[in-house]
């Protein structure tokens, strides 16, 4: 970030850090969301049946192996657009 | 007066962090978003196995790569649509 002094870099790291908190409270709710509608659909026990808790830890690990996958894509590709000068970032 | 005088407009501290922060936010946003589309276009719903095997992760090397192709594709598009309407005096306003 160009320009900005170090009180002004604090206060924008300080933004961040409970921005990045609720993003993490927002990705956590959606994996428990996506995990249960892909994995779950027996009603007929009250607990998790082996097949249904293998396929959730297999949704998670699955689901953060991927994402780490597309940030570092995203990573690549957003840094040679930024060098070539175009939307978004600058 | 300052302002007729000083060059361009100086920004409030207020508002550097804003734009700092806003900057971030699109990134975010469209890192989010490309998350949501290429996990449902590459990723089966069975989940067989908690590895990514060789198609998936091809997929979505791609997948990512398309995302910004199409974010170019749309930015140019818009900014042609913009600077034709300017010239013929009407549309977005921009």
């Amino acid at each position: 970030m160009e320009g900005l002094t170090a009180s002004e870099q604090r206060e924008l790291a300080a933004r961040m850090e409970r921005k990045q908190l609720k993003e993490f409270m927002t990705m956590y709710s959606k994996l428990v969301q996506r995990c249960f509608d892909d994995c779950v659909n027996d009603f007929t026990t009250k607990s998790l049946i082996n097949r249904e808790e293998g396929c959730v830890m297999r949704c998670v690990d699955k689901y953060l192996k991927s994402s780490g996958r597309l940030n570092e894509r995203f990573q690549e590709q957003n840094a040679a657009m930024m060098q070539s000068g175009s939307l978004p970032g600058r | 007066m300052s302002f007729l005088f000083g060059g361009p407009p100086k920004m409030t501290s207020e508002q550097k962090i804003a734009a700092a922060e806003t900057e971030v936010e699109m990134v975010s946003d469209m890192f989010n978003r490309l998350t949501e589309s290429c996990t449902k276009k590459c990723i089966p719903t069975d989940y067989r196995e908690g590895d990514l095997n060789k198609g998936e992760s091809v997929c979505l090397d791609r997948c990512v790569s398309k995302f910004f192709e199409v974010n170019m594709k749309v930015s140019e598009k818009m900014q042609g649509e913009a600077t034709a309407s300017k010239q013929s005096g009407m549309g977005f306003g921009m």
